[in-house]
């Protein structure tokens, strides 16, 4: 075993080790803010993972996208919500926990089979290193072309959805205007207006 | 295309001569441009912050620094001691692990982006295939690093610098990236050293800069917008939060961010002089002055001297682009943050995209002057 | 689509517009780098402070009747007047005096209103201590003349702008003998007496 097999063995580790336990954190923890972190810890040990595969730009990729834009995105959401609530205790909460381990662990039974019957084979070939982006490119236009497309589809359709959310001009305007009047006012005690103020107040002098 | 100085090669033959095994003699030579990137990312961020000073002084018609050392030079290094020996508070209440956290993650992956910056053909620490890419991809990181600080400092300046800092990182990335991508493109590689082969040959007329008159505005202002250059320094506008996500930071953790802000000026000037300015090369071809000079380009002492005037060059151009951003910041007044945001995906995002299609277009129909 | 595209010409040229704009003011900047420093290198240099300087007061003890005017122009009733009745001599005697220059805003009342003109203003500004009791000065402080700047052999004076030759704008490097801009106070005065004696010479003829 030279120098580099070594490396490659001991990061390996560190990585499968970090990555189970934040995953961990960022399931059992209570506080949300130190699970959006974890989540951040788990994308980072998976494009290490990437990055000993010999996947360069898909580590990057990972890094760029999971860590650097849904993590943060994530982050932002938790971040600006601003509500403290109170939540009642649930009665026989305990089933949701129970469902939720029960399917877990159907998950990880099928996953481990799958590994026990999957023949993995490891090829003892370099892979070069060099060209992954291009190899990527290759696979992108040639024999992943419909998948690739599809993904392109789906992330217009998202960002149009995410436009016409934004776009306040095309929201109609949704019930009377008493009603939208109700939804921006503060609470504070409704105001006469000024007119019916002093017509009040005369009528009340003349009578 | 010659290979220039092979340094690595050259200390590991030499090591391998005292008598060392070929793989412990790698395992000498591995830290060794590591540990030489951090003094010279450290050593530059003295220069900066010294520039920086003495600039602004110039430019308010102050003196600036003057008594610790010769013309103040040894300011830096004086600021650094007092903040190293400063008492490290970590506010009531505030969260510690993540406080503490938060200014290492912003650090780590500016500095982990020195790996790709070439000060020559071979004076990188790696020629890495995605280089470029890593560099965009790692700068993704911090904000992850100032949310985790504006949230932990229990301040709600500190907060708001927080999600303000990750909002713009967020929306310059784009135009950055897309801008970066036109250079790749022409020089059909992500890597930083092809990048600049690229543009070498013909001296000052094959640089980038020509070529991508519109990306290299884009890339600057959007380079100016991520390392929180005046223009952009909402994050920490002292006038509107006070300091930011800083706020609560004294000390070491401080001098982190300090430190993390300069080295990613640094670090953009840098890379900026090596996607539009050449990288190392000098304002006429060297080929042609060693030819006119009657040196063969190959005998050791002009390898010599024409890697240390690629070092020069390219520390020349970055502090030439650091001058530039210092007298911005005086001259500009710092924008709204809907001004920001407006101007990141209302303005820069269109042209950045009008101008990687008009690119390609140009590398369709000029493969030979666009990179074929 | 003539109007899409007048609106992105229009956006355009605002974009040249704006960085045209940008680059004015980079010139700017840059040209102000060239220019002298306007500041005073201030333990090495210091300003000469004006006639009118409104600086620590300055208190004789001797002239001194206790009339307490000080303390009732004063806007915070600063000035603690500590006198006693001499009943041989029917007077009221000072004791001790003392004004806290801590709290002090130096606006000059006292000085203005002070019968006696036993207060006055110095051109003394230096009042840093490490411990703010130290600025409460008692009568024998108030009394001490202040240094003048230029008798101090460690310190260059610096002219105030106004006080400089016409046209000059830097203190530094003024020759010994430059006189400021216009004429000066006493040859005001001079002028003002010379027009009085003659008019009240021609007012004796006839």
């Amino acid at each position: 075993m030279n120098l580099a097999q070594g490396v490659q063995i001991v990061s390996l580790g560190l990585l499968t080790l970090m990555m189970i336990s934040a995953a961990l954190g960022v399931v059992l923890l209570d506080n949300i803010v130190y699970s959006a972190f974890l989540l951040g810890a788990v994308f980072t040990s998976i494009a290490g993972m990437y990055l000993l595969l010999n996947a360069d730009f898909v580590a990057a990729a990972q890094l760029l996208i999971y860590v650097g834009s849904v993590n943060v995105l994530i982050l932002f959401a938790i971040m600006l919500v601003n509500k403290r609530e109170d939540f009642v205790p649930m009665t026989r909460g305990w089933v949701r926990k129970g469902a939720t381990a029960a399917v877990c662990a159907g998950l990880f039974a099928l996953l481990a089979t799958m590994v026990l019957s999957t023949p993995w084979s490891i090829s003892e070939a370099m892979p070069s290193t060099e060209s992954t982006t291009l190899q990527i490119g290759t696979h992108f236009f040639t024999d992943f072309l419909l998948p690739f497309e599809l993904v392109s589809v789906l992330l217009l359709m998202a960002m149009v959805g995410a436009i016409v959310i934004a776009r306040r001009d095309i929201i109609p305007d949704i019930g009377s205007a008493s009603e939208e009047n109700l939804s921006f006012q503060l609470p504070e005690r409704p105001r006469e207006a000024v007119g019916a103020l002093s017509e009040s107040g005369s009528d009340s002098t003349g009578s | 295309m010659d290979s220039g100085i092979d340094l690595k090669g050259s200390i590991i033959q030499s090591l391998i001569d005292l008598g060392l095994p070929p793989g412990a003699a790698k395992v000498v030579w591995m830290p060794l441009p590591l540990g030489l990137m951090l003094v010279v990312a450290t050593v530059g961020v003295l220069v900066a912050v010294w520039l920086e000073r003495k600039i602004s002084a110039a430019a308010q018609q102050r003196i600036g620094p003057e008594f610790a050392g010769p013309l103040g030079t040894l300011q830096p290094v004086a600021d650094g001691l007092k903040l190293l020996v400063k008492e490290d508070v970590i506010p009531n209440k505030a969260d510690p692990w993540l406080f503490t956290i938060g200014p290492a993650i912003v650090v780590i992956p500016i500095f982990l982006s020195f790996l790709i910056v070439p000060f020559g053909q071979n004076l990188v620490i790696t020629d890495l295939g995605i280089g470029a890419f890593l560099w965009i991809s790692l700068s993704s990181v911090a904000p992850i690093g100032l949310l985790m600080s504006g949230y932990a400092s229990n301040n709600k300046y500190a907060l708001i610098g927080g999600l303000r800092a990750a909002a713009q990182s967020i929306s310059y990335e784009i135009p950055l990236a897309l801008s970066v991508l036109a250079v790749v493109m022409m020089s059909n590689s992500l890597s930083t050293i092809d990048i600049v082969n690229q543009q070498s040959g013909y001296g000052i007329l094959g640089w980038n800069i020509w070529r991508q008159p519109v990306g290299f505005i884009i890339f600057w202002i959007a380079a100016l917008a991520e390392t929180e250059r005046l223009p952009f320094d909402l994050p920490e506008a002292e006038e509107e939060i006070v300091a930011g996500y800083q706020t609560e930071y004294s000390g070491m953790k401080f001098a982190l961010f300090f430190l993390g802000s300069y080295v990613n000026l640094i670090l953009s000037a840098l890379l900026f002089a090596v996607f539009y300015l050449g990288g190392w090369d000098f304002l006429v071809p060297v080929e042609l002055l060693a030819d006119l000079l009657g040196f063969s380009i190959n005998s050791p002492v002009v390898q010599v001297v024409t890697a240390s005037l690629g070092i020069t060059m390219v520390l020349v151009k970055t502090y030439l682009l650091v001058f530039i951003a210092i007298l911005l910041r005086w001259t500009t007044p710092r924008v709204r943050i809907d001004q920001l945001l407006n101007l990141g995906w209302k303005f820069l995002l269109p042209v950045a995209l009008v101008n990687l299609l008009l690119t390609a277009a140009l590398k369709l129909a000029f493969p030979a002057f666009f990179g074929g | 689509m003539l109007n899409f595209l007048k609106q992105v010409g229009d956006y355009a040229k605002e974009s040249f517009q704006a960085a045209k704009y940008i680059g004015q003011g980079l010139s700017v900047t840059f040209d102000h780098m060239q220019r002298r420093p306007v500041t005073v290198q201030y333990p090495y240099e210091k300003v000469i402070p004006s006639e009118r300087y409104r600086g620590r007061i300055h208190f004789e003890f001797d002239k001194c009747i206790s009339c307490e005017v000080c303390v009732r122009v004063c806007p915070i009733n600063l000035p603690v007047v500590d006198w006693e009745f001499n009943k041989a001599q029917k007077k009221k005697q000072l004791k001790h005096y003392s004004i806290d220059f801590g709290v002090c805003i130096f606006c000059g009342n006292c000085v203005e209103y002070c019968p006696t003109n036993c207060l006055s203003m110095t051109e003394e500004y230096e009042l840093s201590a490490y411990d703010r009791h130290e600025l409460n000065y008692d009568n024998v402080a108030l009394g001490r003349l202040p240094a003048n700047i230029k008798d101090d052999p460690m310190v260059t004076p610096m002219r105030e702008f106004a006080y400089l030759p016409k046209g000059v704008i830097s203190p530094h490097d003024l020759p010994a003998g430059a006189r400021r801009a216009g004429r000066r106070p006493e040859e005001l005065l001079e002028e003002l007496e010379a027009e009085l004696a003659a008019s009240e010479a021609t007012a004796e003829t006839k």
